[in-house]
């Protein structure tokens, strides 16, 4: 049924003149720095604005944006899947559970990185730029091959940075990697205002002044994003949490809407925040 | 003793692994033993950083492979201690500028001249990985208690088994009041689902990101309570019976204490 439904909305779409589809890949270097999360969040705000998303993991051997969207229970084929004709690309992508314009295509769980041919990826990321308006490919840790394959579909990069050294170092080096051909596009993740305050977190400026990229916008670190990653509900399906509202904030900038650049306030520190410094600097 | 090559791996990303090696190796070496730290995540190294060394590189790992220089000429004393150094990885260069020979060679070379040496494994289950894991005896799983990362290390583990080397698990950033709060998966939860023997509970402590950012590991901070945690941990891995720090059940008034540095 979810495939009759995918072949529906796709002759919809197709009724304006149709072009490509932009096919971003987000990517970091340093794992852990909050990729699946964006890619999720991302991809879910984009969808609630009516344009037709899906989000291809590239992380083969360790996925988990199957996880974050709650569909790790209805994955049946996978990347390796289509790349090797044993399901068509109709048999692999999942429907979200949440707005029925965004899908999942998973990586294959049980393979290694080095099993996909880079030109059947590129080819893949084509056929999907055909078929959806957003292609959101979430790139796996590192600079070996899943992120050479990652990449080479792409013609857009958005970099996943947290406010610290080592994540920035990293940063740097894949932006040096990927070259002029992307331009890509900066998301500071996990930000804790109350150290940054406090001088024990570098601040936007200070991430900034060493990559000077274009920012699309500021994530706050939330539990709340722990809480909604174990249960598979992104964040941005909750458009009055701030954290849910700044990912729409960065879909609207993704798609080219001039909306200020999401940022957590900074000014002053709350009541509970005080409180909390003084039981030992925990958060609230 | 025979030398232990360790490495700390653990499939997912920003888990901790850099900071577990830092720490776990500067308390090892304030026990009195002689470690050292290889950095094997080549064009992404970091343990310098953590370790505040990055400004006395000479010659990393990959020149060690490549016999442009000895072992004992690349590897940077860390001043702080006794008995501790780094042999960093090379920056500007691809994980597959080393073969797993040359890899595990280096570590017995170094394993010659220390009780512990530990391998800070790079992210992923690609070439960096079975390098860093080809070389070592025995391995640390490190995990955050998030389904992805426990996810990503059942993996792991599964890959490291296969060779029969013993694993043991830290769990990395607990947070005991989400924990209580029921938003948070148990150590229990992540034991039961790894079933490999514990080493240590970490919990999460945002001083580690600005100790961090400085180059100095927080067991160098004789006020934090992660130094007592890292100290058991060491000893566990000196085969001491330690009994574990409960993080469950805390009352304020116990937080209180915490934050006094009482507890």
């Amino acid at each position: 049924m979810h495939q009759t439904q995918a072949v529906e909305h796709e002759t919809e779409a197709a009724a304006p003149a149709r072009r490509l589809g932009r096919a971003i890949v987000l990517t970091s270097g340093k794992g852990g720095v909050g990729k699946t999360t964006t890619t999720a969040n991302l991809g879910t705000a984009l969808a609630s604005r009516g344009v037709k998303v899906v989000l291809v993991d590239a992380d083969v051997g360790l996925r988990n944006l199957d996880i974050l969207l709650g569909l790790e229970s209805r994955v049946k084929h996978h990347l390796l899947d289509v790349l090797e004709e044993r399901a068509t690309l109709d048999d692999a992508l999942v429907p979200s559970k949440h707005g029925d314009t965004l899908y999942l295509l998973a990586a294959a769980q049980s393979r290694e990185k080095d099993d996909v041919e880079t030109e059947k990826m590129k080819a893949l990321i084509e056929t999907l730029r055909e078929r959806f308006d957003y292609v959101l490919i979430d790139c796996p840790a590192g600079i070996e091959l899943g992120f050479k394959n990652a990449v080479a579909g792409a013609d857009e990069a958005i970099v996943v940075c947290t406010p610290e050294v080592s994540a920035v170092r990293d940063v740097d080096r894949v932006v040096g990697l990927l070259g002029n051909r992307f331009r890509p596009q900066l998301v500071i993740n996990r930000l804790r205002p109350a150290l940054v305050r406090k001088g024990k977190m570098l601040s936007v400026e200070d991430v900034n002044a060493i990559l000077r990229l274009p920012l699309l916008g500021v994530i706050a670190d939330e539990p709340d994003i722990i809480v909604t990653t174990n249960r598979g509900e992104p964040l941005a399906l909750r458009r009055e949490n701030p954290t849910g509202a700044a990912y729409h904030a960065i879909a609207a900038r993704v798609a080219g809407e001039d909306v200020p650049a999401p940022m957590p306030p900074l000014s002053k520190p709350s009541f509970m925040e005080r409180v909390s410094s003084f039981l030992g600097g925990k958060r609230a | 003793m025979t030398p232990r090559k360790i490495v700390i791996t653990s499939g997912k990303g920003g888990v901790g692994k850099t900071t577990t090696t830092a720490n776990l190796g500067a308390t090892l070496a304030k026990r009195g033993k002689r470690v050292i730290l290889i950095d094997a995540d080549i064009g992404l190294r970091n343990l310098d950083l953590v370790l505040g060394l990055e400004k006395r590189i000479v010659f990393d790992l990959v020149e060690v492979a490549e016999g442009r220089c000895q072992l004992r000429q690349a590897l940077i004393k860390d001043k702080r201690f006794e008995s501790l150094s780094i042999l960093p990885a090379a920056q500007t260069r691809e994980k597959d500028a080393i073969t797993t020979e040359q890899f595990s060679a280096i570590v017995d070379l170094a394993a010659t001249q220390a009780d512990y040496v530990l391998i800070d494994c790079p992210a992923g289950i690609e070439h960096g990985f079975r390098n860093a894991v080809a070389g070592a005896s025995e391995a640390i799983v490190v995990t955050t208690p998030e389904v992805s990362a426990i996810r990503d290390a059942d993996r792991v583990v599964g890959k490291i088994a296969q060779d029969r080397k013993p694993i043991r698990l830290i769990v990395n950033r607990l947070r005991p009041e989400m924990v209580r709060s029921g938003d948070m998966l148990s150590v229990d939860d992540v034991c039961d689902v790894l079933s490999i023997e514990l080493l240590g509970v970490v919990p999460d402590d945002e001083e580690v990101i600005d100790t961090t950012n400085r180059g100095e590991p927080i067991v160098l901070n004789d006020a934090s309570r992660l130094k007592t945690i890292y100290d058991k941990i060491a000893r566990r891995l000196e085969g001491e019976m330690v009994p574990f720090t409960s993080f469950d059940g805390t009352s304020l008034f116990g937080r209180l204490l915490d934050a006094l540095k009482v507890g």
